[in-house]
């Protein structure tokens, strides 16, 4: 039974970015997924598929009900939070929409069972901007998988879910796929589930192959490969660095805790970070891996409430967030939706020396001279004065990487890096992070979920379940 | 207690409305340092309290918040705001007596109280600082004379303000020293500290005074902020039903069309507004605007003659006494009229047609925000603090509306502003009845609907040469500038 079909559609999605001459056809019980490098339109396709944008040219069947969970909605529903904030006119803090209130459509007992999965109980009360990103997408998940679509639309479900999430998940999604059309768009090629029965490839905004899965998957996996010798990290000018701190640990946390109200995040965390320590943090969605970050990079209020110093300062004795963050360079899934600015991608890296999102400072020679290493680096470089808000996801992550390691911090933060990159571009930055943690400056704090993710270098783990 | 501006000499009336400069950036290169390791309390945990103290703690300052005990005892919100942002909490009696500087950031209708409350707990040679000077100026609080007496307001909603400091900038702010009460003459140095504390003198400080601060101020908000936009909205609503649009539709225009058209207001003044007009719709809001100057010029000089004469503060604070009786009667007439009780449809207005169909909106606002302006500026107002207390402001009442529509606009805006709010509506109303009577649904609801859009070019000159060379657009001009490139939010 055919479910949907394209015929040399043309669907616009803003005045500078359209999918054209898209013919496909989708049949009720096949399983799509939709690969492509970086701002080659994958997460626009699977939009298109799920009846996003503007059909402006050729023809579209009807649509079935269907459901979709991408970055997008994701982002749509932060900023739908973000409006709903009437605290500037009532002068009262705005908490957020509950999260029990978020789920209140849809089939209640599926819903349940993946609360309960996805370890969301006590998560129900709180305001929706309490989530962590991991714990956001999980809503969205059940939001969808709980409307019981007949085509379910899936942009990267597993980016961001933490180990036995991602596993729970693709066992859920493998019974439902009996019953439901599921369509991936995914970066990563070990994330393509044994049951998908079509490809696609997309290049440049184009749907370049498409086909039956077995058939294609080796082309296509070809295709996809990318090359890349030579790599080198550009240098930061000597003009440009920040006077190195004195010889001792970069962090030192004593009893470490974070609480909102009666409900704890964690506590009685000693941590101790030394120079040339790379070290990962781990620990489930929720676990709090993202607020202890904050709290070294000063972006959690309740640093002031623990005994932590960090690049040398005991925090809450007069230094100002500035004098800590010239020191760190970060990049977390939040930073990249607070970076709301409509800047030159060729600034975004250079407000890298500012610590600044947007750029209010004249550039000197030399700092723009490096930004631009760098987007040569990323393959971005034609591209240098295009506005940051027109990138796709990948590219603003990569240009976001870029302007966390421009001025050679003494302490790098990743909090995910990989999030939403294709394969070429997290081989870049893995190989990236790996020549950083091997050069004697920078340390490195790493954030991942995917264990074939490791990184070189990287050999302490930090455990936030223990402290959970 | 006596109003203060009338108890000054005319030079000294005058001295005070004329003050406002732009400060040069060289001025803040110690930063917030003066108050680094002195005690800041904070009066007050709603939003321009919580994000004011979040940013002066980040810029390495000693904060903590003083609530009343039983907001503490209760864990009220603003408790739950303070401590889950990891701040002490405390009485006014176990805080206050140690603070060096207490930031009051109460509304301004519980300053007499607070102030009575707190200044007997202040230690000797402390600071209290405000963010309006109502309650110096029109009520003539006398604060005890050891107690240096500054203000600092930024000029933005309290969530921007911290928003804008997190991204390593600011907001513009406004800072003033109270003289009579500057016994060692350190406000300046507090007030410029505090200033950076909040990231505003990364955005660009205006150095004003008390006076000027509190006439402007009332001066924007009961004439375009909230009375125009207000009269508007009733005004034009009723015209569209009256001609027949669909009443949903005609409330949707109007309640999100003022945020669409000062939207690019705040990005380009009067001029870019006008520029989002097709050029045959610029020319008619633009003669419009003409009309509705002349025939509302009087009411904007009567109410900055009322503010200067202390008449207005006065009637309003004998409300005040006398249970807000006038205040909350025209509060309900508000929540009963035609727009406010109309649903506004759910069928979207793009972009363009807020301003296509809303060629009348666009006159009023240019007329209101040309006439408070020049008003202020002729009552011996500086021309940066007359922008920032017309244009600047609109679009945040706009928003409210957008929001809320005007009973809730009315509800959360300040009972000052609300109240010369509705003695702007009262009057305005009926000064535009034959005016109206001009107006069809080509300005107002159905848009002009020409095949041709062909103009006369000399018109279209002259118009562009007179909306470019006013006063507003050239100081706007460079009050924008000191904001860096205007940040679009995606």
């Amino acid at each position: 039974m055919r479910l949907l079909q394209f015929q040399q559609a043309e669907i616009r999605f803003s005045e500078s970015f359209a999918l054209k001459d898209l013919s496909v056809e989708l049949t009720a019980g096949e399983h799509w997924v939709f690969l492509g490098a970086n701002g080659s339109g994958k997460s626009a396709i699977v939009a298109a598929l799920a009846g996003e944008g503007q059909l402006v040219a050729g023809s579209v069947t009807e649509q079935p009900t269907t459901e979709l969970v991408s970055f997008e909605i994701q982002r749509q529903l932060i900023e739908a939070e973000r409006d709903k904030d009437d605290s500037d006119i009532t002068n009262e803090v705005f908490l957020g929409t509950p999260v029990r209130e978020l789920l209140a459509s849809g089939n209640q007992s599926i819903t349940q069972q993946l609360v309960a999965e996805f370890s969301l109980e006590d998560k129900l009360d709180r305001g929706f901007r309490h989530l962590s990103t991991g714990e956001t997408r999980k809503l969205l998940l059940i939001r969808a998988i709980a409307a019981e679509p007949q085509l379910l639309v899936l942009d990267e479900p597993f980016d961001g879910l933490d180990v036995a999430s991602a596993a729970y998940l693709l066992v859920q999604l493998r019974k439902l796929s009996k019953t439901t059309t599921i369509i991936f768009a995914l970066n990563r090629l070990d994330e393509i589930p044994d049951w998908v029965t079509q490809g696609g490839v997309m290049i440049e905004g184009r749907l370049a192959h498409q086909g039956k899965w077995e058939v294609e998957a080796a082309y296509i996996h070809q295709l996809l490969q990318l090359q890349r010798d030579d790599l080198e990290v550009p240098a930061s000018e000597v003009a440009d660095r920040v006077p190195v701190l004195a010889p001792g640990p970069l962090v030192t946390l004593h009893e470490g805790r974070i609480a909102y109200g009666d409900s704890v995040i964690f506590s009685k965390l000693d941590w101790q970070v030394d120079p040339g320590e790379h070290w990962q943090v781990v620990g489930p969605n929720g676990s709090g891996k993202t607020c202890l970050l904050n709290l070294i990079t000063g972006d959690h209020p309740q640093c002031y409430v623990n005994d932590i110093q960090v690049v040398g300062y005991q925090r809450g004795q007069g230094e100002s967030i500035w004098d800590i963050k010239q020191h760190i360079g970060y990049v977390s899934t939040a930073l990249q939706w607070e970076y709301r600015v409509s800047i030159s991608l060729l600034n975004v890296i250079v407000s890298g020396f500012y610590d600044s999102i947007g750029l209010y400072a004249k550039a000197t020679d030399s700092q723009q001279r490096i930004a631009r290493q760098w987007l040569q680096l990323l393959g971005l470089a034609k591209r240098a004065n295009e506005p940051f808000n027109r990138c796709s996801y990948g590219d603003q992550r990569m240009l976001l990487i870029a302007r966390a390691m421009v001025k050679h911090p003494q302490l790098l933060i990743l909090d995910e890096p990989c999030q939403g990159l294709d394969e070429a571009n997290r081989q870049l930055v893995l190989s990236l992070v790996a020549l950083i943690c091997a050069s004697s400056e920078t340390t490195v704090l790493y954030v991942n979920h995917h264990a074939e993710d490791r990184i070189k270098g990287i050999d302490r783990i930090l455990n936030m379940a223990d402290y959970n | 207690m006596a109003n203060y501006f009338n108890s000054l000499p005319l030079r000294e009336q005058l001295a005070q409305l004329g003050k406002c400069e732009f400060m040069d950036p060289s001025e803040f290169s110690e930063g917030a340092d003066y108050l680094k390791g002195k005690k800041l309390v904070i009066v007050g945990c709603g939003a321009q309290g919580l994000n004011q103290g979040l940013n002066l703690r980040d810029s390495g300052l000693d904060v903590s918040y003083t609530l009343r005990a039983s907001a503490i005892a209760e864990k009220r919100q603003s408790w739950k705001n303070a401590t889950d942002n990891g701040f002490t909490v405390g009485t006014y009696e176990e805080l206050i007596p140690d603070a060096d500087l207490v930031l009051n950031l109460t509304p301004d209708k519980q300053h007499t109280a607070v102030v009575g409350e707190i200044v007997p707990l202040m230690k000797k040679d402390s600071c209290l600082a405000y963010s309006h000077g109502f309650n110096i100026v029109e009520e003539g609080m006398q604060v005890r004379e050891d107690i240096t007496v500054i203000m600092v307001a930024p000029k933005c909603p309290g969530t921007e303000v911290r928003e804008e400091y997190k991204r390593g900038f600011g907001v513009p702010t406004l800072i003033a020293v109270h003289e009579d009460n500057d016994p060692r003459g350190e406000g300046l140095a507090l007030a410029k500290a505090y200033a950076a504390g909040t990231g505003g003198h990364k955005a660009g400080v205006l150095m004003s005074s008390f006076i000027a601060e509190v006439k402007s101020d009332l001066m924007g908000e009961q004439t375009i902020l909230c009375g125009m936009l207000q009269t508007g909205s009733l005004l034009c609503f009723d015209k569209m039903v009256e001609k027949g649009v669909d009443a949903g539709y005609a409330s949707r225009l109007v309640q999100y069309g003022w945020e669409t058209v000062t939207e690019a207001l705040k990005h380009g003044g009067v001029t870019n507004m006008l520029d989002r007009l097709s050029n045959p719709a610029k020319i008619r809001a633009f003669d419009h605007a003409e009309e509705l100057k002349d025939i509302m010029r009087p009411l904007y000089q009567k109410h900055m003659d009322d503010i200067m004469s202390g008449h207005f503060s006065k009637t309003m604070m004998e409300d005040w006494a006398n249970d807000d009786v006038n205040l909350l009667g025209w509060r309900k007439e508000t929540g009963e009229s035609a727009f406010e009780t109309t649903a506004a449809t759910e069928a979207e207005i793009t972009d363009q047609e807020f301003f296509d169909h809303g060629i009348l909106m666009v006159a009023m606002v240019k007329a209101g925000v040309e006439l408070a302006y020049e008003t202020m500026v002729s009552a011996g107002i500086k021309e940066e603090s007359a922008y920032y207390e017309s244009l600047h402001e609109t679009p945040l009442i706009a928003n409210t509306i957008a929001r809320k529509k005007l009973f809730e606009m009315n509800n959360t805006i300040s009972d000052t502003a609300e109240y010369g709010c509705y003695l702007y509506n009262h009057a305005c109303l009926p000064l535009l009845g034959d005016f109206m009577k001009t107006i069809d649904t080509d300005v107002i609801g159905r848009g002009l609907g020409l095949n041709d859009f062909s103009v006369d070019n000399q018109r279209l000159i002259e118009v562009n040469e007179s909306l470019r060379s006013h006063s507003v657009e050239q100081i706007g001009k460079v009050l924008r500038g000191y904001m860096g490139a205007m940040k679009k939010i995606v």
